[in-house]
């Protein structure tokens, strides 16, 4: 009974608020060209019924007397706060998608408005991911928001993309950050073949199906997060339908054309022969002045090695060729690459809805080929998004993609036949061998063309990613949300090489994967704001997720193929290992957040989060991470809220606790592994327990200004911050005599600090517009405390004192002016010739102080022109290939690139490149000598795209018909030898320690690409 | 009204039940290893002993480097070095530095043999007890093989003198369930003490091992065999004869009938005394890692050591040992001369074969003068090695004769440095005990462990 009174009464409250309100009636125009807008939002200010414009744009809304401002929002477009001030006509013109600082954030587990968020979030747009030529979403935000840094390795497609927010804070365990897609957590990891790149599980979502993307920076934005959230969040939205739309479909096709943005230049037949030429010079002296063979004269020995390195190396590789005549001059880095790569996108998409659904479905193809040969990328797949209203409190939903995508690839960065090798290669070997018509299968290294031609690595994915969600309005003030998602992952890896191949090994050799990662994960929460009244107003979140994740694989090699005929492991004869292996993990946690604003002017948040994870042993499963923050709305002050200059100040500051536990499963137990000696299955001691290992934690202190100067046409925000990591999970060396080589546990502490500015200005308004955003931000990385630990990875280290990162190497110090042989630096800072006595010592270091991005938008009637620089500037990169590339056959014959014409070649000459010499070569080692400065400033990006005008467009039933170029990557500047954006992935098999401590290093790095797009999009 | 409130109820419920149900679920036991505790039978001991084989298996130890490094080492006048790996260049070079990885690998590889061994002698009493004997003795077996390699590697020669003070390797007996610095961190036992626990572990292993085992387990021979080793470093010739003579003669072992025959086999050929078991799914490496991947030639190996020809001048025309090699070129295109002794991969790796035993008693005998043991004279030892190969007889046994011998019938197999160690030859013209010739303490172990000193040159 109780009940029916309450509806009763609840009915009578709408009925009263009918009686009292008033209609206020408009239309709603684009302010590009004055064409009407149909589908826009409206919204009295704090309420949550609204409406949306007819075909004709024109709006109807009842709003109560009590109501001071409408919102008016589109996607596309800014959203813009009008005051209805006792009128009953309002018309509006909406503009351009300029950041407002009225937008809507989303938040974990809600959204928030901007204005009222206490911590710092950056917000990236739908417009500024969609379109880009690039296959997921975290390459097209590179230099978008600030604090946020993001190295795509190389220019392949489909590889592992390393992402900080605000530094690197973690040693041992993974910096990656957390990955929310519509409040689900996704798989990040890789599922691919352990002896090969790290793929990227980010590129099963399609970018154009996003809305926006928020990165939660600072503690008190995640917080809520709390024990995965140290790396920061990043959250995914989606696109959704609109309630009370008619259906609009949306196709964009576009065409892309890529090509390298550098090559690094190669020596031609001619200069190689000559120089090995003078190597012989060089050795035949050497070899004289030591006395090694005995020659009776200085010529005979030159005459002897001349004569070696004639018929060992010039007629050896040369095939028989005439060389003294330059017969073959062959261009091995133009094989790297194709003449051109094409890339081709279409989507479409078809969203609407009526008054209790709403609806966004979408179908993808894109084919993508990197401007390397034999890697391609294509993708095919859909989305589905669904909300329906059941009854007056009830709203149900779905939210579901189904993706297919293939990558394929060749081998690895540090294998001979991958293409980038090729480089390797000396320009007197012919492409075709002249005795068999074949390609050249007797090459100094591997012919990585043999294996471009025979083999193949397919790696096909199918993933699901999906939620369904009932949410039920009890009352007014509180809501109750039940989400149940599914994450599935299914990888299928084919790799197969032919016995033509050299990596086939003349029996032909074949793998096959197969991974499944099944998560299940559920949020239950409720949303409670209950009606303080006055200026008082709350809102509180409490509610429990939890997470499950079950990953399977199997893998079998196989070889001994009859021929190329059959390509699966059917066609092979032996079996040399199959496996099949299964992990995993549990997350439980419980949280609870209450944002509080007094009079829109003091705002006050704090959140809290209990997490157990399965990674830590019982004693040590939960972490509770709090957060709280304070922001002070100082433009809504009285002495400040006339101001006409000043539009909106707010101060924040925020600090909280989040935690990592990213260092993969039973890393507290003693483990023995399972060994496989012949006929003899046995135990072996693998790893070292730690019951006391626990979360790693992370306290962050932030401090925020935001602001906006005359109306809002200057605005931006700036913040610091300083992360403190303490108990760092480190995979800590212990002497290898115990039997074990490591045990994780709790030591040492880092610390991150920096600024981030970002200032977004509207230069010129009215028909002709010009809009600036320009973010930068510093961070700085400090390993404070390591208890004397050093953790190495090749040629960088982990260290007290130091940044992570720093490259750690014997300084080198040019060529000796009388002798030519290398110099290093002693302990004492005096040169040496012996290498064995350069200690080594910090030279540089891989992460960049600075980074930023820089856009300019223009637009002029249906023209629009965005030009978008980003910059690096501080870092360093290592070629790794450089002792091969530079050391004048020090360290082989590989084909040298140009800077060694600059070598030294007699008593007097100052130069920083070694003689050359192949027996007696010189300087052969890993040095200072490759460290390169890595800063950049680099034009990413030019879309030119023009709008049809809209009129043009009605006879024809279509909404709008946009146009657009655009290139990436057209010029940049850099003191680097080859393309800055460089980053060898390591390979899947190795640590996070190895991911975390390096970086910057190039070893055969493909260059990014140059591409020219373009497209169309159509409405209708 | 109240509708709404048990529909509140209700959400908190689940809410709670959901939490208390996954609760349980945080416990996640691994799904690829066991832990300790699980431990317990006679067969899960005999397991990790097993374990301990895989680890002789390994690259990192009887594998590959343990003969390649020696190889390696003692190359200059057999072999050359012309693939790209900077760290085995680097020790074919003699310019291998602190931190060579190969010796932080062979180091770790070994304690990791010997955790286990270890492990096995502390939980011998849940092994059945008609097993318990031949068990440890199995496992003093491989502790003993293990810490002879870890002395001849990581210290100077027993040939040095100055053994007590001679630093080698820490001696870790027990097995460690957690790690406490103050009492893991142990620093280097001399060489003295070192070669003691060996002979104690390996006459315990020959006083307890099988005749006979299968599956290329450790028998009562092969411990014979190392002690015959163990003893020609130490000089001590009358010990080495008996136990090489002990093998020759009731081992039960016959030479194959040509040198072919005693290489590339899946099992253990009648000669062997002691392998290392490989197949297809259980091997030492096969495309960075293995003997074949470094001595075979392209395609099946990376043909990165070839024959010096200067070396196939120190046999006879009509020796059968100076055909069994083959003409092939590196990964690198590096035309060249291949031994035939590693040409297939997944095959058996002899570690100790009765030619080596043989030529063992034959010098053994020689040195000690007097009745020779087993009755066999040394001139008729070493000439039943060569008319295996066809080689003429010798006539007359000298001195110089027994190490040309070992460099050419044990070529490639590990064999030469430490010939030239115990003899005091050279290695082109480094001394015998040159520092170069010895392996670096692995830097990392030094910067956890600061008890352990360094080799001398590095």
């Amino acid at each position: 009974m109780r009940f029916f009174s309450f509806m009763g009464i609840l009915l009578l409250f709408c009925m009263l608020s009918f009686a009292q309100s008033k209609q206020v009636t408009g239309k709603v125009t684009d302010q590009r060209d004055g064409s009407p807008l149909p589908g826009v939002t409206i919204k009295v200010k704090g309420l949550k019924e609204g409406t949306v414009t007819n075909a004709d744009g024109v709006f109807k809304l009842n709003v109560e007397p009590g109501a001071s401002t409408l919102i008016f929002s589109f996607v596309g477009y800014a959203d813009q706060e009008v005051p209805v001030s006792g009128r009953s006509t309002i018309n509006v013109a909406l503009g351009g998608s300029t950041k407002d600082i009225s937008e809507v954030v989303v938040v974990g587990y809600g959204t928030q408005l901007k204005r009222d968020v206490t911590g710092s979030i950056a917000k990236i747009n739908a417009k500024e991911i969609e379109d880009i030529p690039v296959p997921s979403f975290e390459q097209a935000i590179q230099g978008k928001a600030a604090g946020v840094v993001i190295e795509s390795g190389s220019g392949k497609v489909g590889q592992g993309i390393k992402v900080r927010i605000r530094g690197t804070s973690s040693i041992s365990a993974s910096s990656q950050p957390l990955y929310i897609v519509d409040g689900m957590p996704v798989e990040s990891s890789l599922q691919s073949d352990a002896n090969n790149e790290v793929t990227n599980p980010l590129v099963d979502i399609n970018p154009n199906d996003i809305e926006s993307v928020e990165v939660l920076k600072d503690a008190s934005a995640s917080a809520i997060y709390g024990a995965r959230a140290s790396n920061g969040v990043v959250l995914v939205t989606t696109k959704k339908g609109k309630l009370n739309q008619k259906t609009i479909f949306n196709l964009d096709v576009n065409t892309s054309w890529a090509k390298p943005t550098k090559k690094r230049g190669f020596l031609n037949a001619k200069e190689y022969i000559d120089l090995i030429h003078e190597a012989a010079v060089n050795d035949g002296k050497t070899d004289f002045a030591n006395g090694d063979t005995g020659y009776g004269t200085e010529q005979e020995a030159i005459d002897d090695y001349t004569k070696m390195y004639d018929s060992d190396i010039l007629d050896y590789y040369s095939l028989g060729t005439d060389w003294r005549n330059l017969a073959v001059n062959t261009n091995w880095e133009d094989q790297v690459y194709r003449d051109v790569a094409r890339s081709n996108q279409v989507n479409l998409s078809a969203t609407g809805g009526n008054e209790k659904t709403r609806f966004f479905v979408s179908g993808f193809y894109s084919g993508q080929d990197a401007i390397v040969i034999n890697n391609r990328f294509t993708r095919y797949g859909a989305r589905l998004s669904l909300d329906h209203q059941a009854t007056e409190k009830l709203n149900i939903g779905i939210n579901m993609s189904v993706n297919r995508s293939q990558l394929d690839r060749v081998t690895d960065d540090n294998s001979f036949s991958t293409p980038g090798q090729l480089v390797a290669q000396v320009p007197i070997s012919p492409l075709i061998d002249p005795e068999t018509g074949k390609p050249n299968a007797r090459t100094l290294y591997d012919n990585g063309l043999l294996d471009a031609l025979y083999d193949t690595d397919k790696q096909i994915t199918f993933r699901t990613l999906g939620n369904v969600y009932a949410s039920y309005q009890f009352l007014p003030w509180l809501n109750f949300r039940s989400e149940v998602g599914t994450d599935i992952v299914n990888m299928n890896e084919d790799y197969f090489k032919s016995k033509l191949s050299q990596d086939g090994a003349g029996i032909g050799k074949g793998q096959s994967i197969n991974a499944q990662s099944i998560s299940l994960n559920t949020n239950n929460f409720f949303t409670i704001n209950p009606e303080l009244g006055g200026k008082h107003k709350l809102s509180m979140v409490l509610g429990m997720s939890y997470l499950q994740n079950d990953n399977r694989s199997a893998s079998i090699q196989a070889e001994g193929y009859p021929s190329d005929a059959v390509k699966n492991l059917s066609g092979a004869t032996t079996v040399t290992f199959g496996s099949s292996e299964n992990y995993k993990y549990t997350f439980l946690s419980y949280f609870f957040r209450a944002n509080y604003s007094y009079n829109e002017k003091y705002l006050a948040g704090f959140s809290i989060r209990a997490d157990g994870s399965s990674r830590f042993g019982p004693d040590n499963r939960y972490g509770v991470f709090p957060a709280g923050s304070l922001g002070w709305v100082i433009s809504q002050e009285d002495f400040l809220k006339e101001s006409k200059a000043l539009s909106f100040l707010k101060l924040r500051a925020s600090a909280g606790l989040t935690g990592n536990a990213e260092i993969g499963e039973s890393r507290f137990l003693s483990l023995y592994n399972i060994t496989n000696y012949p006929n003899l299955p046995g135990f072996q001691p693998k790893t070292i327990g730690n019951p006391d290992l626990k979360w790693e934690k992370t306290v962050q202190v932030d401090a925020g200004l935001e602001f906006g100067f005359i109306n809002n046409r200057i605005s931006g925000e700036i913040d610091v911050y300083k992360k403190n990591t303490t108990d760092l999970l480190l995979s800590v060396n212990i002497p290898l005599t115990t039997g074990y080589a490591s045990i994780y546990r709790n030591l040492g502490k880092m610390e991150n600090k920096g600024i981030e500015f970002s200032l977004t200005t509207r230069n010129l308004e009215g028909e002709f517009k010009w809009n600036t955003t320009f973010n930068i931000a510093y961070n700085k990385n400090k390993i404070t405390d390591l208890q004397g630990q050093i953790i190495n990875t090749g040629s960088q280290r982990a260290v007290e004192g130091e940044a992570i990162g720093s490259f750690y190497l014997p300084k080198f110090a040019g060529a000796d002016p009388q002798t030519g042989v290398a110099l290093y630096l002693d302990s004492s800072g005096k040169t040496t010739t012996e290498f064995s006595k350069a200690p080594k010592m910090v030279v540089g270091n891989s992460n960049p102080d600075f980074t930023g991005g820089f856009t300019n938008n223009f637009s002029y009637k249906g023209f629009d022109l965005s030009v978008f620089f980003t910059f690096v500037n501080g870092n360093s990169i290592y070629n790794g290939a450089g002792i091969y590339q530079t050391t004048g056959f020090a360290n082989g014959l590989d084909n040298q690139t140009r800077d060694i014409l600059n070598r030294w070649q007699k008593p007097g000459d100052i130069t920083n490149v070694p003689k050359v010499g192949y027996y007696y070569g010189t300087g052969a080692e890993a040095t200072s000598r490759y460290i390169y400065n890595g800063s950049y400033i680099r034009l990413k990006n030019v879309t030119l795209s023009y709008n049809l005008p809209k009129r043009a467009m009605s006879a024809l039933k279509i909404q709008g018909i946009k146009v657009y170029v655009a290139g990436y990557n057209l010029w940049t500047k850099t003191d680097y030898l080859s393309d800055p954006e460089v980053n060898t992935a390591p390979l899947a098999s190795e640590s996070n320690t190895s991911t975390n401590t390096s970086g910057g290093v190039d070893f055969y790095t493909i260059p990014q690409a140059r591409t020219f797009t373009a497209g169309v999009n159509i409405r209708f | 009204m109240k509708i709404t409130k048990y529909i509140i109820h209700a959400s908190l419920g689940l809410m709670l039940i959901a939490g208390n149900g996954c609760n349980k679920k945080l416990d996640v036991l691994p799904q690829q290893q066991i832990t300790p505790e699980q431990i317990t039978t006679g067969e899960d001991v005999k397991a990790v002993l097993f374990g301990s084989y895989s680890a002789l298996q390994h690259f990192n130890s009887y594998g590959e480097r343990n003969l390649f490094v020696a190889d390696l080492l003692a190359g200059d006048e057999q072999l050359k070095w012309v693939g790209t790996f900077v760290n085995y260049r680097q020790v074919f070079q003699k310019r291998q530095d602190k931190t060579l990885s190969i010796a932080e690998g062979m180091w770790g590889r070994a304690y990791i043999a010997i955790a286990g061994v270890n492990t096995v002698l502390e939980k011998i009493s849940v092994v059945d007890t008609s097993e318990q004997k031949s068990i440890a003795a199995e496992a003093k077996f491989i502790r003993g093989i293990v810490y002879f390699d870890l002395v001849n590697f990581f210290g100077q020669p027993y040939s040095a003198g100055n053994t007590t003070t001679n630093e080698a390797v820490p001696l870790i007996l027990e097995s460690v369930g957690t790690y406490v610095p103050d009492r893991d961190n142990k620093p280097r036992a001399s060489v003295e003490n070192v070669y003691k626990q060996v002979i104690q572990d390996l006459t315990d292993a020959a006083a307890g091992l099988p005749e006979s085992n299968d599956d290329g387990r450790a028998n009562k021979y092969s411990a014979l065999a190392f002690l015959a080793r163990v003893y020609m470093n130490q000089g001590k010739y009358a010990e080495a004869a008996t136990a090489a003579n002990e093998v020759i003669t009731n081992g039960g072992f016959n030479l194959e009938s040509t040198i072919e025959k005693a290489f590339n086999n899946i099992a253990a050929s009648s000669e062997d005394i002691f392998i290392i078991q490989q197949t297809t799914q259980s091997n030492a490496g096969t495309s960075n890692n293995g003997m074949t991947t470094f001595y075979a030639a392209k395609p099946v190996g990376r043909g990165d050591a070839q024959i010096l020809p200067a070396f196939l001048d120190r046999y006879e025309d009509n020796d059968t040992r100076k055909a069994f090699v083959y003409s092939g070129v590196s990964i690198t295109g590096a035309p060249g001369t291949y031994t035939g002794k590693f040409k297939d991969l997944y095959k058996a790796i002899p570690i100790v074969r009765l030619s080596e035993v043989i030529l063992t008693r034959a010098e053994a005998n020689f040195r000690k003068g007097g009745a020779p043991v087993g009755g066999v004279t040394p001139l008729e030892d070493i000439n039943e090695v060569r008319s295996r190969a066809k080689a003429t007889p010798l006539l007359v046994v000298t001195s110089n004769d027994f190490a040309d011998e070992r460099f050419r019938e044990l070529a490639f197999e590990g064999d030469r440095l430490w010939t030239v160690k115990r003899l005091k030859l050279k290695v082109g013209n480094l001394n015998y005990n040159d520092p170069k010739l010895v392996l670096p303490v692995p830097q990392s172990e030094r910067d956890v462990n600061p008890n352990l000193s360094q080799n001398q040159g590095y």
